[in-house]
């Protein structure tokens, strides 16, 4: 069918450009105008919200987006008791930080900072890997699964350089969006504006969103989403890559203890060249995956890689050329490359993992299985039984310890956790425990094959309940959409 | 292989779809999703409340693919709620019915309406007029809702006639009359910019009527006041929020009453001028002392004091009301005595200052004016001998083929049903298995029909109980005229084609007529929609809702014509923003009749085995029973299924956590799984369920006690038992 004005019983009038109202946010790009030290940021005026998501729908239609991602979000926040029980609303989009903690995760260097302060997500240099998602305390960026990379929020850009607004504040019925321009190291010495109810700090990474909390606003507060504790992702891609990384640097490093030879070499090799295709399962754009070197500098991912990659490389060159040297070359690279990992989890944005026990996890993990590896191929049980069963109960005591670290500490984030790893998952944590004792008495009355699968399965549990028992910080959101 | 060729490539990658992402500029807003830049704006007017807000409807190759609320509209000048601007949506979603179909069976639209036709016209024979009934809703177009009524009472001569408006607004409907003489809302959205008082009864407009809040919040000179037994998201922006006990308004308003008495605090020259009853009122509300009204309605007399001097020292006052009102037994007289309050401190007809009901459905007030059912076209009384020889004279039609009386309202013809006196039943646009109080027993009634046709244009749980389907055109397919709450008319557009054979109803009215042989008497030379406008704008002249001087022409011109527009008088572009400004208002002596109202007790209220007591209302991310809104995902997704409202003591008491599944019983029915959400916002010992939900459907709990005059259900209160699900 073709349209035409004809099928109209009147001439439908094309618009005169729409016209600025009084009173409303319609800046304009002269009176965004920047001066050199400032930046574009939103202001959300708590008070005028009405929680009616008009701009969040507005925000999907602006930028297309699918159903699943949202770019802004509306949440609620409560206190009080009735009949003066007082409730509120945060809009909340990207907040275009100073120290925007998904630029500096990033292994590609698919965000950058623009001079009018935009966090600029580049979806060409992207390859999915999600890492940003984690280090954001706002939990703004959102994998987008159509697209197979992660998305946000770009203070519609295109359209502020033409017009000096966004969707959202266009939206707002009430005007309480908008976008002004902030002086940079003014908001950098006091930044108290950009905390809000039910928030992470602003300190984390100096979000540039200004709240305006209204007079009445309760000391105390609760999100309506809090009730919405929910499993992560379980990135089983990782569960293995972590796992088998870490059991390549234990074999190689045992076979230093029981004496270089070829078999142990071939191990280790094996194990970490798995987890090296196994890791483009976990990323969107897995032919992109070369990009994730470009971060050395400042990404733990970025490393992890680099360090992965080599451990690879010097365990081929330890089954060639067997020997210490190359074998403590290998293992050099693999304990770097399991630091790096476990320092990649250690992010403010997720409190569960952002403790140096992350690290101590990933190395005995390795110390628990590589060992038990080594073992199977050298036929050499005398020290890594030791070795192994040294790491399971040292693997048990930071288990107990992060355990009582969750549950001592109010936060959501932390309570939440302890709740997720010992109500919703209890039967896991407690199958753990007993594959644990179990793998310990195998360890020294079982073959070394036997005792590697129990210990196997008992780290790649506590990998997985790593995975899903975290709770990232965020905003309140919704009592359906949750946080 | 196909598959392998496009995913493998995505899978691994190389393409991260950024252009199917990409941006392009539009004419008149700028840079926007590339894919949704249209060929064409199509000015038309939100389907969803009666608020009327303008949009825009992006058209591309014939599909709606984007809506914009529009910036030169008067009501809503650019800004639209999360359904306004996803309506566009709506024109793609799934779930139409498509092709008419009998007994489960598609068939040709020919064969539907000739069964259709067959099967009444032997029932109406068999039983007579009064076997047969009509139920229409809120959201037709005014033209359709005009050509249903003439149809429905001259061409098919049924006897029971009424609309879900009866679900809605028919108590404020009967308050006008009982008041003011007639049906009207006097007053104007301006009025919220302009009082410096404004109070809302039961109208939690921040989620209902989401446009409005922006005229309240940006009057900072106001005192606002909002009157809700729940901290509504429109609670939050008032100055004083009087959280009363349900059912207590009647108490409220009297007890505000005796304040503004005991003060003299009233307009004393307006009340001598143009009210009746003045000193019954005065008598009658004498002993509603500050004390007593307080600890009725769970206020502190301070709270009360305020609110009454607020009103009473205003010089312009708005006393606006919705359905915390409207759904109760005593409607009618709650919103009889809110009009009476305004009377008496003489806020009525100027700026600022009026009696306002705030209207359920876009086109409620279309079907009010032009329809056929409380009262005939025009606010034209049944009972009155002039009205009824003017409408015969206006139709060239004998007097005696006007029915005598209105015949069956809503809930007395489902009652009829059940008596088995009625035994066919046509439901236009309206889903009363959802919405209708009593489930069971509605759908009882419903099994028992004959005939049952339901006309829609979506599958719905009413039409899978129908013997005959019949697919419509939807808003965005067709042509006409909305009335919004402030009596302004406003466009309505057909942007893109209805889908398989959908029909739009006005069509389907037409060639009813044609198979009735009436077509020629009826509708005479009718082709479009406008045929039937004109028409109406030559009924509706003289009367209160005078359309004469409205053109198709003028409303464009305009944006928005509000009645009364008389032909030929020196009235402003866009209408007379306000009525009774001269005093004189449609009653016998032409003052107000002030009301006497004693609260009367809730009938079905807590007690043993049921000790919590349930309200229903809505939220702002559905509408009704979310036979548009929950197909509309990024609207599902927000609220995707119902919840409960419950204090922290009762949450406490009942040892459940927010997101917990609880059961909720009442003499009705049960439902049997909803999840809990724990806020201190409701009072303890009362409990919120939305009404949207099929399943989870708090009207499986509701009771169907209606308001005797109105005949509106009493929806906010009810029984019920909760448990741990």
């Amino acid at each position: 069918m073709t349209l035409s004005l004809d099928m109209f019983d009147t001439p439908v009038q094309l618009l005169p450009k729409p016209r600025g109202l009084d009173g409303i946010t319609e800046l304009g790009p002269e009176r965004l105008a920047l001066e050199p030290g400032q930046q574009y940021r939103f202001s959300f005026n708590m008070g005028a919200c009405i929680g009616c998501h008009s701009c969040e729908v507005a925000c999907a239609e602006q930028n297309g987006l699918p159903p699943e991602v949202t770019w802004r979000k509306v949440g609620e926040v409560e206190g009080g008791s009735f009949p003066t029980t007082k409730r509120f609303h945060l809009s909340l989009a990207c907040n275009h930080c100073l120290e925007p903690a998904c630029l500096q995760g990033c292994p590609t260097g698919a965000y950058t900072k623009l001079d009018n302060g935009i966090v600029k997500h580049h979806a060409d240099d992207c390859i999915g890997c999600q890492y940003c998602t984690w280090n954001c305390p706002y939990s703004v960026p959102a994998f987008q699964p159509d697209r197979r990379i992660v998305t946000k929020c770009d203070m519609c850009q295109p359209r502020l350089e033409s017009r000096g607004t966004s969707a959202c504040v266009d939206a707002c019925p009430t005007h309480a969006i908008g976008i002004e321009v902030v002086d940079v190291a003014a908001w950098r010495l006091d930044h108290h504006e950009a905390d809000g109810p039910n928030m992470p700090p602003s300190e984390l990474t100096i979000s540039t969103t200004r709240i305006i909390l209204p007079d009445d606003m309760p000391l105390e507060t609760f999100a309506i989403s809090d009730h919405d504790l929910k499993l992560e992702h379980p990135h089983w891609p990782l569960v293995w890559v972590t796992l088998l990384t870490q059991m390549a640097m234990g074999a190689i490093g045992s076979t230093l203890l029981v004496g270089v030879e070829r078999h142990g070499a071939i191990v280790a090799f094996l194990a970490a060249s798995i987890a090296l295709p196994a890791s483009l399962l976990h990323l969107g754009r897995p032919v992109m995956a070369w990009k994730a070197l470009r971060g050395l500098r400042r990404s733990w991912l970025s490393r992890e890689v680099l360090f992965f990659g080599l451990l690879a490389a010097a365990t081929s060159i330890a089954v060639v050329a067997p020997s210490t040297t190359t074998a403590a070359v290998a293992l050099a690279m693999g304990v770097a490359g399991v630091y790096s990992s476990g320092r990649l989890y250690v992010v403010p944005g997720r409190p569960a993992w952002n403790t140096p026990l992350t690290i101590w996890a990933f190395l005995l993990s390795g110390a628990a299985t590589g060992p038990l590896l080594a073992m199977t191929v050298t036929g050499r049980d005398h020290p890594l039984q030791l070795l192994s069963a040294a790491a399971l109960v040292a693997q048990m005591v930071v288990l107990a310890t992060n355990l009582i670290r969750l549950k001592n500490n109010p936060a959501r984030e932390y309570r939440g956790s302890y709740r997720l790893m010992t109500q919703h998952c209890n039967r896991l944590l407690e199958a753990r425990v007993g594959l644990i004792i179990l793998g310990l008495l195998l360890v020294f009355n079982a073959p070394a094959f036997v005792a590697m699968a129990v210990v196997l399965v008992a780290e790649g549990l506590g990998r997985y309940l790593f995975f899903v028992s975290v709770v990232p910080l965020s905003t309140p959101g919704g009592f359906f959409t949750g946080r | 292989m196909m598959a392998i060729n496009t995913r493998l490539p995505a899978w691994l990658g190389f393409n991260h779809g950024g252009d199917r992402y990409a941006y392009a500029s539009d004419e008149h807003f700028g840079m926007m999703q590339a894919d949704h830049v249209p060929d064409v704006w199509v000015r038309t007017t939100c389907g969803y409340c009666s608020v009327g807000c303008g949009i825009l409807l992006g058209v591309k190759d014939g599909k709606a693919v984007t809506g914009r609320g529009d910036p030169d509209h008067p009501v809503n000048q650019g800004r639209l709620c999360p359904k306004g601007q996803s309506e566009h949506l709506t024109l793609s979603a799934d779930g139409r019915l498509l092709r008419p179909t009998v007994d489960g069976d598609e068939v040709t639209w020919d064969h539907a309406l000739n069964v259709m036709t067959k099967r009444m016209s032997l029932l109406l024979k068999e039983h007579g007029p009064e076997s047969v009934a009509i139920i229409s809703t809120g959201q037709l177009v005014t033209e359709e809702f005009y050509a249903l009524g003439k149809l429905a009472r001259l061409g098919l001569g049924v006897a029971h006639y009424d609309g879900n408006t009866t679900l809605c607004m028919a108590s404020a409907v009967s308050g006008y009359k009982m008041t003011l003489g007639s049906d009207g809302p006097p007053g104007a959205y301006a009025d919220l910019e302009h009082a410096d008082c404004i109070v809302l009864f039961g109208a939690n407009i921040a989620d209902n009527h989401p446009l409005l809040a922006p005229r309240v919040l940006e009057n900072k000179t106001a005192t606002v006041i909002v009157v809700d037994p729940r901290v509504t998201k429109t609670a939050m922006f008032a100055d004083q929020h009087l959280a009363i006990k349900a059912r207590s308004d009647i108490a409220l308003l009297n007890g505000i009453i005796h304040i503004l008495i005991a003060e003299d605090r009233l307009d004393l020259d307006y009340v001598h001028a143009h009210c009746d009853g003045f000193d019954e009122l005065r008598e009658h509300v004498s002993t509603c002392t500050p004390s007593k009204t307080a600890a009725a309605c769970g206020i502190t007399v301070q709270q009360l004091q305020e609110t009454a001097r607020a009103i009473g020292n205003a010089k312009a006052a708005t006393l606006a009301w919705t359905m915390g009102v409207n759904h109760s037994v005593q409607g009618a007289e709650t919103s009889a005595l809110i009009v009476t309050l305004a009377a008496i401190t003489g806020n009525m007809g100027k700026p600022g200052a009026s009696p306002f009901s705030i209207t359920g459905q876009c086109n409620a007030m279309g079907t009010r004016e032009t329809g056929f059912t409380a009262s005939m076209p025009g606010y034209r009384a049944y009972d009155n001998a002039n009205d009824r020889l003017e409408l015969a004279r206006l139709w060239n039609i004998d007097e005696s083929r006007l029915p005598k009386e209105r015949g069956r309202a809503y809930p007395d013809i489902i009652s009829g049903i059940t008596e088995g006196l009625i035994k066919a039943v046509w439901i236009i646009g309206t889903n009363p298995v959802v919405s209708f109080p009593n489930r069971d027993e509605l759908e009882y009634a419903l099994s028992r029909l004959d005939l049952l046709v339901v006309q829609d244009g979506f599958h719905t749980p009413t039409t899978a109980l129908a013997h005959i389907a019949l697919p419509t055109a939807i808003w965005g397919e067709k042509d006409g005229t909305f009335t919004n709450s402030e009596r302004r008319v406003s466009r309505v557009r057909k942007a893109v084609e209805p889908p398989g054979e959908a029909r739009t109803d006005f069509d389907i009215f037409l060639t009813l007529a044609e198979r009735l042989n009436v077509r020629n008497e009826l509708f005479p030379g009718w082709v479009t929609p406008e045929d039937a406008f004109v028409e109406w704008t030559r009924v509706s002249k003289g009367r209160l809702c005078d359309y004469s001087g409205i053109t198709y022409d003028r409303i464009d011109a305009a944006g928005g014509v509000q009645w009364p527009c008389p032909q030929h008088k020196d009235i402003p572009l866009g209408g007379t923003a306000r009525l009774y400004s001269d005093g004189r208002v449609p009653t016998a002596s032409g003052n107000v009749q002030l009301v006497r109202i004693t609260p009367r007790e809730i009938a079905d209220k807590p007690r043993v085995g049921y000790p919590y007591l349930l309200n229903t209302g809505r939220t702002v991310e559905h509408w009704h029973t979310r036979t548009k809104t929950g197909r509309v995902e990024i609207l599902d997704r927000l609220a995707p299924t119902g919840w409960i409202e419950m204090s922290p003591t009762d949450a406490d008491e009942l040892r459940v956590l927010s997101g917990q599944l609880v059961k909720v019983t009442s003499r009705r029915g049960t439902i049997e799984e909803i999840p809990v959400r724990v806020t201190a916002t409701i009072r303890a010992g009362e409990v919120f369920i939305p009404f949207h939900f099929d399943d989870m459907c708090a009207n499986r709990l509701t009771v169907a006690e209606f308001d005797p005059i109105s005949r509106e259900p009493n929806y906010k209160q009810c029984a019920v038992a909760i448990a741990k699900a």
